[in-house]
């Protein structure tokens, strides 16, 4: 500890596993010695060791990247261990199908008065409420060619 | 015999490892023997340890979810070793956002044609007026029709006075493009000629009336009052004679007192002049 001949204080991460922090440490550029957090984060559900694998296998102007995307995930895992970052994705594709269904169904609506056909009440008082998801066609071709992964089929994603 | 058995059964987890895969693996629910990759991919991100630490204090429910949402993590960060999840979240984000703006721009689209919609429908409602002219000329309306001109014989005022606005109105939204820039030339024109003609401002209390009057042709006897009006103007601005500038007085409304002032200074110009001139005759005298 005493031997700290590189810098004035050693990085995060050597600071946490108490080793020596040499001049080619993978981790001090990215874990400084300010921030314990991020790293005591990224080694409780990563570890240090699988994180120095991923930074080797990464070029060194893509690290910075990867290290924050991992703390990020880290740190999502933490407060939620049952989805983590993955319940924001699933939010997120949620959101984006209601997004497309309800865009998919106004460009109907939009064709429909382009071509001066009258829409029916039902469909125009459907859309005047915003509500969505009516026109059973588009939503489930919607579903049938959509990418997106939901909870049921993470295994299925995994397959591949 | 047990060896042999359980190494052919043991999940994706203990073949890696190179252990004996009991029926009490806690990975064996989660890691088929016939998916390894996703296995190293789960491995390699988290490690079994820190696998089986998340899943310690879970329940058997949440175990199942946090080990999808782990291989499913896994399986993305194999995809993308820089971003991972981030990169996913930040497209998703881009891809919400987009179709955010393009739902919106739709929508503005959508009330645009809806407001046309509803133009046409008022202007659909033009029939109803022509209804009662074509029964004056003799002609029978269609036997499909009676139905929605039911109602105008038996209102008759009510139908005049009714259509009176709706005609209005359609002129006003059928034509928009060309009645409104019309009007609004006629306005700029109008005003042009009414800074200068505080007088013609009577004229101008109700737009919606002038715009009647053109419509139904009367157009052109204001137009002839305009053209009156530009000789009595002239005369003023002339300072002409004082007969002309005393009949713009008379004439000219509350509205004028620029004009009116000015007259009244021309009247006692002249009135000065006279009553000096019969002075000077009477103190010849």
């Amino acid at each position: 500890m005493s031997s700290s001949s590189y810098s004035n204080s050693p990085c995060a991460a050597c600071k946490f596993l108490r080793r020596k922090c040499l001049p080619d440490c993978i981790f001090a550029p990215y874990f400084p010695p300010e921030e314990p957090q991020k790293f005591a984060n990224v080694h409780k559900i990563f570890g240090a060791s699988n994180v120095s694998k991923l930074l080797n296998e990464v070029l060194p102007h893509q690290r910075e990247d990867a290290v924050n995307s991992l703390a990020y995930e880290a740190e999502a895992r933490m407060k939620d261990p049952v989805y983590g970052c993955v319940g924001a994705i699933s939010v997120l594709q949620r959101q984006v199908i209601k997004l497309q269904r309800e865009l998919d169904a106004t460009n109907a609506d939009l064709i429909r008065y382009a071509c001066n056909e009258m829409p029916s009440t039902s469909t125009s008082h459907q859309y005047g409420s915003r509500r969505t998801g009516g026109q059973g066609g588009e939503g489930s071709s919607v579903d049938q060619n959509s990418g997106y992964y939901f909870p049921p089929h993470w295994n299925n994603d995994g397959h591949e | 015999m047990t060896l042999k058995g359980g190494t052919s059964q043991a999940c994706a987890a203990c073949k890696y490892q190179r252990r004996r895969c009991s029926s009490e693996c806690p990975l064996k629910p989660y890691f088929p023997p016939d998916q390894p990759k996703m296995f190293q991919n789960a491995h390699k991100l988290f490690g079994v340890s820190n696998i089986l630490k998340i899943l310690k204090n879970l329940d058997a429910d949440q175990k199942t979810e946090a080990m999808r949402s782990i291989i499913h993590q896994a399986n993305i960060r194999d995809q993308y070793p820089v971003h991972g999840c981030m990169g996913v979240i930040k497209k998703l984000r881009d891809q919400i956002w987009l179709a955010e703006e393009e739902l919106h721009a739709v929508l503005l689209q959508l009330d645009m044609y809806r407001q046309q919609h509803y133009q046409q429908q008022i202007s659909s409602s033009l029939p109803d007026d022509v209804v009662p002219s074509q029964l004056e000329l003799g002609m029978a309306p269609p036997n499909n029709a009676l139905s929605l001109f039911n109602h105008a014989p038996q209102q008759p005022y009510n139908a005049v006075s009714a259509a009176a606005l709706p005609i209005a109105q359609q002129h006003s939204y059928s034509n928009n493009s060309y009645s409104s820039t019309y009007i609004d030339s006629k306005d700029n024109l109008s005003n042009s000629i009414w800074v200068q003609h505080p007088y013609a401002m009577n004229n101008n209390n109700n737009p919606m009336a002038i715009q009647s009057l053109q419509v139904s042709g009367i157009q052109q006897e204001v137009v002839h009052d305009y053209d009156e009006l530009h000789p009595f103007f002239d005369t003023i601005d002339d300072r002409q004679s004082y007969i002309d500038s005393k009949e713009a007085y008379e004439s000219s409304s509350e509205e004028s007192l620029k004009d009116t002032t000015q007259s009244i200074e021309h009247v006692a110009e002249n009135e000065l002049k006279t009553a000096a001139a019969c002075f000077s005759l009477t103190s010849v005298n």
